[in-house]
């Protein structure tokens, strides 16, 4: 890992535009990212699938370049390909074809000879989770098992970067904690770079170590996510009616309070989080008689980092479970 | 391993803790990939192959063998049916020409059954997006296609005539030098064969690639060539001259049948002056349809180019 740490970038991005017509999909993008667990973060509509897109070779930008793995990807789109896998968010399996044959296929038409390509496919099955299964046609697999074929046809012919486009979409909680242990087991044991595009930021916590943040096609932020977990946690709560009077008390005890987050605009956050927050709190609700709704701590993580980031505040994105609930009634 | 759960972490790839014991299970680990990597052709050969399967059935029910099993039978009896005549009657029943012209319609048949196969699947269940994020280009693709299909139809343009040849050589009294004299008719068989093939698949695949609906493109298929050719027809009647010649490279059947004569019968008599004359030689057929292939492989392009 320490020779990764000093590796070239993975994916190089200058100045890259991609417009629409008159919509700008992508709006002078710069940034470089190094090998690891690359959350790509955004609404959706952000212009996360169009980058996708544009990495490999899909659609030309309108201006500026990028590079994956050291490649133009305008200049040697097949040469990118050739390196790259792809895990699309769609559906996109035929139905009446077999998990092992269709996987083959796809190996075969990536360069790999075809008895090699028959093997890989089972062994890259096996490896997400379809051993016997995948003699069976697809059109009976369950959605978590068509998204591990997706994703075995992403990394059958070995690729060095795995896209992977809202890989947890439509799963169940179980799927989409084993598809999350799958992700991070492509990134960590198998040694192959990952970029997760989603809009679930507990998916991107979870896995990544980098992420970048677009909006509107727009980069709000690009940078590695554990550095966050050093930071202090915090203490969210809610009560019914007006939040700015328990707010104004709390200030006056010396405590950082943020008012009107949470979906309802209505939750109170306070740092730092410790057993004299948790009393300021109590004792403040008691003696102002406000009906205590919601108490528990939150942990600074990356739903601070995009709240941070994003002026305009979009619901779009989906808050995962970084938060630990203590009271809610 | 039941459905759902993962394999343990992987051991690294040759490492083993001790000696092997019979009856021992290991992870097999994932392993990277070092062996050979081949190029495009590989690829587009892998799809005509699949695509290939797929149109024929393999693997799916009884329902998508039925129409290409019967028109292999159809195909093969009218091969079988004029050699055994032959062996009777001791002389050529029919003209190869003929024997085109009677399979025509099994052909077009053919066509409009597998390269809906060929295309519609791809379109309607998504698959383009795996193909395209892979180290091939869109036209890699459609070549694919064009291959898988032309080869599939040759069997119905080629196989029953090689068929008919053969039977030709070995009714002789010397079958040797049949087989010898008659080599030019077996390249013209093979020419007059191959160009039918990719000028059929070349046309269906084309209609095929505007609709994800395989009953729809079967439909435009067959009633696109009859709509066609009544059209020419009408041309033919309006216009004069040339004009009127030319016309005549637009229709499928005018297309196939002169080829065919120009190649088995380059000497023909012209017709009585009162009529009007519409052969070309053998090439000016020959390049129509080549022309036809390459305008069908364009149009399929166009559409498969990303909308940006």
């Amino acid at each position: 890992m320490t020779d990764r740490a000093v590796a070239p970038p993975i994916i190089e991005i200058a100045n890259l535009t991609k417009r629409y017509g008159r919509q700008t999909a992508l709006a002078d993008l710069s940034l470089g990212v190094p090998f690891g667990a690359i959350g790509l973060l955004g609404a959706n509509g952000a212009g996360k699938t169009t980058l996708i897109r544009v990495l490999l070779g899909l659609t030309k930008p309108t201006s500026g370049s990028a590079r994956v793995l050291g490649i133009d990807t305008q200049a040697q789109p097949i040469e990118v390909r050739r390196r790259v896998g792809f895990m699309p968010e769609s559906d996109c399996l035929p139905r009446d074809a077999t998990a092992a044959e269709f996987v083959g296929h796809l190996a075969e038409v990536s360069g790999l000879p075809t008895r090699t390509a028959r093997q890989r496919a089972a062994d890259v099955l096996y490896q997400v989770g379809l051993d016997e299964e995948r003699y069976r046609l697809i059109k009976g697999f369950s959605t978590g098992m068509k998204q591990r074929v997706k994703l075995a046809q992403a990394l059958v012919h070995d690729p060095s970067l795995v896209f992977l486009d809202e890989p947890t979409n439509g799963l169940d909680p179980r799927g989409r904690e084993d598809m999350l242990e799958l992700v991070n087991r492509i990134h960590r044991t198998l040694g192959i770079a990952v970029v997760l595009s989603s809009h679930i930021l507990e998916d991107i916590e979870r896995v990544c170590t980098q992420v970048i943040i677009i909006d509107e096609g727009r980069l709000l932020l690009s940078q590695a996510l554990r550095t966050h977990d050093d930071s202090r946690g915090d203490v969210m709560f809610r009560v019914e009616g007006d939040p700015g009077p328990i707010a104004d008390r709390l200030r006056g005890r010396g405590l950082t309070v943020k008012v009107g987050l949470g979906e309802a605009g209505q939750d109170i956050v306070v740092s730092p989080e410790s057993d004299e927050t948790f009393d300021a709190i109590r004792d403040g609700v008691a003696e102002l008689g406000l009906p205590l709704r919601m108490l528990r701590t939150r942990s600074s993580s990356l739903e601070d980092l995009y709240i941070g980031q994003l002026s305009n505040g979009s619901g779009a994105v989906v808050s995962g479970g970084t938060e630990q609930n203590h009271a809610e009634r | 391993m039941p459905s759902g759960e993962l394999p343990g972490s992987p051991v690294a790839p040759g490492v083993s803790a001790g000696p092997a014991r019979y009856g021992e299970v290991f992870d097999r680990g994932y392993q990277r990939y070092g062996g050979a990597r081949l190029g495009r052709g590989h690829g587009v050969w892998a799809i005509a192959r699949y695509s290939m399967k797929r149109a024929m059935g393999f693997k799916k029910g009884w329902s998508s063998k039925v129409i290409p099993f019967f028109v292999y039978i159809a195909a093969a009896l009218t091969a079988v049916i004029p050699i055994g005549i032959e062996a009777f009657i001791g002389q050529e029943s029919i003209p190869y020409e003929g024997f085109f012209g009677l399979l025509y319609v099994l052909q077009g048949i053919f066509v409009a059954t597998i390269t809906p196969e060929f295309m519609c699947s791809d379109r309607r269940e998504n698959v383009l997006s795996l193909y395209f994020s892979r180290a091939i280009t869109r036209l890699d693709y459609l070549v694919g296609k064009l291959v898988g299909a032309a080869l599939l139809t040759l069997t119905v343009t080629l196989a029953p005539a090689l068929l008919l040849w053969l039977g030709r050589q070995l009714l002789a009294d010397a079958p040797l030098d049949a087989l010898w004299s008659n080599l030019a008719d077996l390249g013209r068989l093979a020419f007059v064969g191959t160009m039918l093939a990719l000028y059929l698949s070349a046309g269906g695949l084309m209609i095929a690639s505007f609709t994800g609906r395989k009953s729809i493109a079967v439909a435009v298929i067959i009633v696109g060539i009859v709509v066609l050719e009544s059209l020419i027809a009408l041309l033919l009647f309006a216009l004069e001259g040339d004009a009127s010649r030319i016309a005549n490279f637009f229709s499928p059947t005018t297309v196939t049948s002169g080829l065919v004569s120009g190649v088995f019968e380059p000497d023909r008599p012209p017709p009585p002056s009162d009529q009007p004359d519409f052969a070309f030689a053998w090439w000016g057929y020959a390049s129509a349809m080549a022309v036809t292939i390459t305008l069908c492989l364009a149009i399929m392009y166009r559409r498969y180019v990303p909308a940006d």
